[in-house]
């Protein structure tokens, strides 16, 4: 590894760097808002790091990673939305007495899995990269110590580990029929092979073990447990950084090996979509916990995006990646109300929490409602353009059954989103069973930053539209 | 100069996006400074363009101001650009100043009260919605603006939302001009999937290569389009509305509901003259409605007893000329038009809330009388808006413009004596209801203390357009008086002239003589009756047809009589006798199985971990099943 191999991976080193300083500070004095500006100091100079890392790029780094401004696009992504969640967190810990500066530091290290993972060209990284994102996951979703996260940290730690071996002995079969790891020899190898038993096997238990992190139907059945046990930063962070992550990966896996034109692979992915689009919207339809209805719409929004996927092209990838961009805003901000309002001994979990918030909070009651409308894709939010683009896509190369299913769960979906915004705006008829406090600055103004995001990208979408294609060379 | 050509719009949604979200904790005094600041800088931008514009005229005399472009996909590339020309910069002006006057003005009338950021935000955003209206480059974006402003006023006719009889008046604005939304709707969709475009110049283009004069499809359009038109200007049939908008506040009424908003619908057939064009039956329906309109309102106006719904009858029969002059072809007497009326009919609406303030929020014009010595302003302000809007000759800006359109309705191809005489009517009665209003307000008996004098903010509005409702019509004096016609050369960048008929017996001088012997008749006859001699008056409505005829009249023909039984009753009459009908089943069963689904669905989620896992093996054996059995 020479010096040019070192710039490229500055943004990955420069985090991982950022996470050791940060656990030898707390190791001699504990301050939280020391960490905290630890954390994010390291997540801007990781950002900046992006651009001398971009000037050298593509580059192909050990047989493992490649730098490429795919990767690097996703880079920026998981930083910025890590830097927004590392500021949630901090509003969130400072009303609870415990250690708190631990859970930055395994913030660091689940994002340095994350980027290990869009980088990964390789069947080593790629399983590296998962390992340390979960294994930091399990600590940050048990964090709080208490039965119910103990609980969700123990679920997701047992059918992670159970997923991942399933996603290993895929992986082994695979290299035991094409002899390769690498992504790039793969795709060089696929279509001169008859897909037989061995390397279809190998594919389909990769799939669950991708499947599982991204909480698409049938692997889904964690996700609402998890979510609810999780704090909401963290479940900001499992619904975004970690599903995103993962996606981004599914997104090159799958194109660069050209897997999909098979259409076997095909088939399971169609029915993963329409499963996870419907079984999605439906299990949240009277759900009365705020935080599992986002488990369960975020299940759908993921459907929504395999479409995408499954139609392929260029357009198609433009299209998944502005709404995962989209999803990240409208996600990070659902979930940072919910944190931002959580008092020092719980969460507002139930619906009755948010019964009149409008009269109470107006601001942040206009926050949430604007993140759901976007969830539910209503014009001039971010979620509005990025399933316009979807059902585009799908249309372009006429998939029309999966674009009916679609609209038709959205519609599903839009009337647990309107419940929820109705019960905002409803006048209170009693005291809220959960004592909300005041949004402390720090925290508002992230929720007014994404707001903004929001709505800029609603309106005016054309510089990230723009910058997405520059990644994605036509 | 022409690059700050967004800020129009943007300065007044900036300050309502401010009003709205800090205004409640702000003090009156700055949110006065905001929401009249805001519309000033606005007027201030305006003048800029206006003066750049006139000094160095872009090429074509248009110029596009492209901001960007909101999704693109397959041809549909809906843009946020403005478009200037002559046309819209008009409007634009008319549309800026008449609305920083009547800001100011409400800076002092609406002190009283709650609700006055509230209020001003509500201004603010419907100046910028008109302004995106008329500068939008694309049907979309006009449409946007057109619901915008379609919002703003629904919004503040119940702005006094305590009083649930405001807010019926709310809904029944809304309603109304909804189905002439829903045809311009429709009319949209239909140029979209004919001529591939909604960017309105090449719409007119790719329209005129490609229809005919007289191809169904440009009638329908254009039918269409007039639909739309004809909701938001309140013309026959869909007038009802605006009498009843009256429930706003004054300045609401003066600025969206008779100077700028209700004008909408001329713009909107002026901007798409092209497709009228080629739509010949259209076009005179247009000339009817206007023709109609004219003369049922009028009548209507001249039997009304609350000063607010005189001048909304009134306004509905003025913006009955101007779709009278766009009928007939005389598109730039249609904007002359709608320039004097926007300076006359706010001056009246503005006295009008003067005199209502001074009075208890009295209305009736019979519980009113010899108010000329008490409020000097009012009353001067409702002589010279008075005579411009009934067109006293020479000296009113009223005059020129209608003369404008009576000489057109005559003198075009697609004129007729007809439409013309129809006209010459209008300004008979025009003259009598308004000076049976200044008659009976202003003089006779004193019945009511005037208990609130006005302050400068509301003096200054009042002078302002005095003065442009008698000098405004100079611009464009017409041949027999002079000849200056800078207003007509100005728009016909924008418009194409009148095409006039060949040789006729009556030339314009006497279309004008004639039209001032209508003034004339009108105000004798108000005279007689109402301050010569009340009795008269009295005598003609007192025996059974005259009677019959007021009842009719004050009922506004019994529109609202004839839709409630045509339209509501039987609708509802059918909701309850189908109250059972399958459709309910079937959305019942709808929702039914959706909750159904839900409860199934939610026993898969036990939150036992065994189960869980199981659910991961078993997704995966049935997938190695697929792949490996089929």
């Amino acid at each position: 590894m020479n010096r040019t191999d070192a710039i490229t991976l500055l943004p990955l080193i420069v985090v991982a760097g950022t996470s050791v300083l940060a656990m030898l500070a707390t190791a001699v004095r504990r301050s939280h808002v020391f960490t905290l500006c630890m954390t994010l100091a390291g997540l801007a100079a990781a950002f900046g790091c992006a651009w001398p890392a971009g000037a050298r790029a593509p580059r192909q780094v050990t047989a493992l990673l490649i730098i490429d401004d795919y990767s690097l696009f996703y880079f920026r992504l998981l930083i910025a939305a890590v830097f927004a969640i590392a500021i949630l967190t901090y509003d969130y810990l400072r009303k609870r007495d415990l250690h708190r500066e631990e859970l930055y530091i395994l913030l660091l290290i689940a994002t340095v899995g994350a980027m290990v993972l869009v980088a990964s060209s390789h069947f080593a990284s790629f399983f590296l990269g998962l390992e340390t994102l979960s294994i930091s996951l399990y600590a940050m979703i048990a964090y709080l110590r208490r039965p119910r996260p103990v609980e969700a940290g123990i679920k997701y730690l047992v059918l992670a580990a159970g997923s991942a071996a399933f996603l290993l002995f895929g992986m082994a079969l695979v290299y035991a029929d094409l002899g390769t790891m690498e992504f790039a020899r793969m795709a060089q190898l696929l279509p001169g092979t008859p897909g037989d038993a061995l390397l279809i096997s190998g594919m389909v238990l990769i799939i669950t073990g991708i499947g599982f992190k991204l909480a698409v139907v049938p692997f889904h059945l964690w996700t609402p447990d998890v979510y609810e046990g999780a704090p909401a930063p963290v479940s900001a962070f499992i619904a975004t950084v970690s599903k995103g992550a993962m996606f981004a990966l599914l997104l090159r896996y799958f194109y660069s090996a050209g897997a999909l034109a098979n259409r076997h692979i095909a088939l399971i992915f169609t029915i993963i979509a329409i499963a996870s689009m419907i079984a999605g919207n439906l299990l949240a339809l009277l759900q009365n916990n705020v935080k599992r209805i986002l488990a369960y719409s975020s299940i759908a929004h993921m459907g929504y995006l395999l479409v995408a996927f499954l139609v392929g092209g260029e357009f198609a990838v433009d299209a998944v990646t502005f709404y995962l961009v989209a999803y990240f805003v409208t996600t990070l901000g659902a979930f940072g109300v919910i944190s931002v309002m959580s008092g020092g001994d719980g969460e507002p979990e139930q619906l009755e929490d948010y019964r009149g918030l409008f009269w109470r909070q107006p601001a942040l009651a206009g926050v949430f409602t604007v993140m759901l409308l976007s969830l539910a894709g209503i014009p001039v939010t971010a979620g509005f353009i990025g399933k316009f683009y979807i059902v585009a896509a799908g249309a372009s190369s006429a998939r029309w059954a999966l674009i009916l299913i679609l609209v038709i769960s959205s519609v599903i979906g839009l009337f647990y989103y309107l419940r929820l915004v109705a019960a905002m705006y409803a006048t209170p008829d009693k005291e809220p069973a959960a004592a909300t406090m005041p949004a402390a600055f720090i925290g508002g103004a992230v929720l007014a930053a994404l707001t903004c995001v929001l709505l800029w990208l609603g309106v005016y979408p054309n510089p990230v539209l723009r910058m997405i294609e520059n990644v994605f060379p036509k | 100069m022409l690059e700050l050509l967004f800020l129009v719009p943007v300065v007044p949604f900036a300050s309502f996006l401010w009003l709205a979200t800090a205004g409640s904790r702000t003090s009156r005094k700055a949110v006065a400074v905001v929401g009249v600041g805001s519309i000033a800088i606005c007027t201030v931008i305006s003048l800029l363009i206006t003066w750049s514009y006139l000094a160095s005229p872009p090429d074509g005399g248009a110029f596009t101001q492209v901001l960007w472009t909101w999704i693109s996909v397959d041809g549909f590339t809906p843009q946020i650009a403005f478009y200037l020309d002559a046309l819209s910069l008009i409007m634009m002006l008319v549309v800026s100043f008449v609305s920083f006057v009547i800001h100011l003005y409400s800076a002092e009338f609406m002190l009283e009260g709650e609700g006055y950021s509230r209020f001003f935000a509500y201004m603010n955003l419907f100046v910028a919605s008109m302004i995106t209206l008329l500068l939008a480059n694309n049907l979309l974006l006009l449409y946007l603006g057109w619901e915008g402003v379609g919002l703003c006023s629904y919004l503040l006719i119940g702005f006094w939302y305590q009083d649930s009889a405001n807010g019926r008046a709310a809904q029944k604005a809304f309603i109304v001009t909804r189905v002439g939304d829903t045809a311009f709707a429709i009319g949209l969709f239909l140029l979209f999937t004919h001529l591939g475009t909604l960017d309105i110049q090449a719409l007119m283009q790719r329209a005129a290569q490609q229809w005919p004069v007289g191809s169904t499809l440009a009638i329908v359009a254009s039918a269409l389009l007039l639909g739309g038109a004809v909701g938001k200007s309140a013309q026959l049939p869909l007038q009802t509305w605006l009498p009843d908008a009256m429930a706003g506040p004054t300045p609401t009424s003066a600025l969206i509901h008779a100077a700028t908003m209700v004008t909408a619908g001329v713009y909107l057939i002026a901007r798409t003259h092209v497709l009228f064009s080629l739509a010949p039956p259209t076009q005179f329906a247009v000339a009817v409605v206007g023709a109609a309109t004219v003369l049922l309102a009028g009548c209507s106006a001249l039997v009304q007893h609350d000063i607010k719904r005189i001048l909304a009858y009134s306004t509905v029969s003025q913006i009955g000329y101007m779709f009278l002059a766009l009928g007939v072809g005389a598109w730039t007497a249609a904007i002359f038009h709608f320039m004097t009326h926007a300076f006359f009919k706010a001056l009246l609406f503005l006295v009008a809330g003067v005199v209502i303030q001074a009075l208890h929020d009295e209305h009736d014009i019979f519980r009113m009388g010899g108010l000329r010595k008490d409020l000097p302003y009012a009353f001067w302000g409702f002589v010279i808006g008075g005579s411009a809007l009934a067109g006293l000759p020479l000296i009113t800006a009223g005059f020129y413009s209608k003369d404008l359109i009576l000489w057109s309705a005559f003198s075009s191809t697609q004129g007729s004596t007809a439409l013309w005489i129809a006209g010459l009517i209008g300004v008979l009665l025009t003259s009598l209801y308004i000076y049976r209003l200044i008659f009976l307000t202003f003089y006779g008996k004193k019945q009511i203390e005037v208990a609130h004098r006005p302050g400068w903010r509301i003096k200054i509005p009042i002078v302002t357009l005095s003065v442009l409702s008698l000098v405004g019509g100079f611009v464009n004096i017409p041949k027999a008086l002079g000849n200056v016609p800078a207003f007509t050369d100005l728009l016909h960048s924008a418009l194409p002239a009148v095409i006039e008929r060949q040789a006729s017996m009556i030339t314009e001088g006497l279309s004008e003589g004639i039209a001032a012997i209508a003034f004339a008749l009108g105000l004798g006859f108000a005279y007689l009756f109402f301050l010569h001699k009340r009795t008269l008056a009295d005598i003609l409505a007192s025996n059974a047809i005259g009677r019959l005829i007021h009842r009719f009249w004050f009922a506004d023909w019994g529109m609202d009589w004839l839709y409630d039984r045509l339209f509501i009753r039987p609708i509802i009459w059918f909701a309850q006798v189908d109250r059972n009908d399958f459709m309910d089943a079937f959305y019942a069963g709808v929702a039914g199985l959706n909750e159904f689904s839900w409860r199934a669905l939610r026993e898969t989620e036990s939150g036992r971990l065994r189960w869980y896992a199981a659910g991961i093996t078993a997704g995966t054996v049935v997938f190695l099943a697929i792949v490996l059995w089929t």
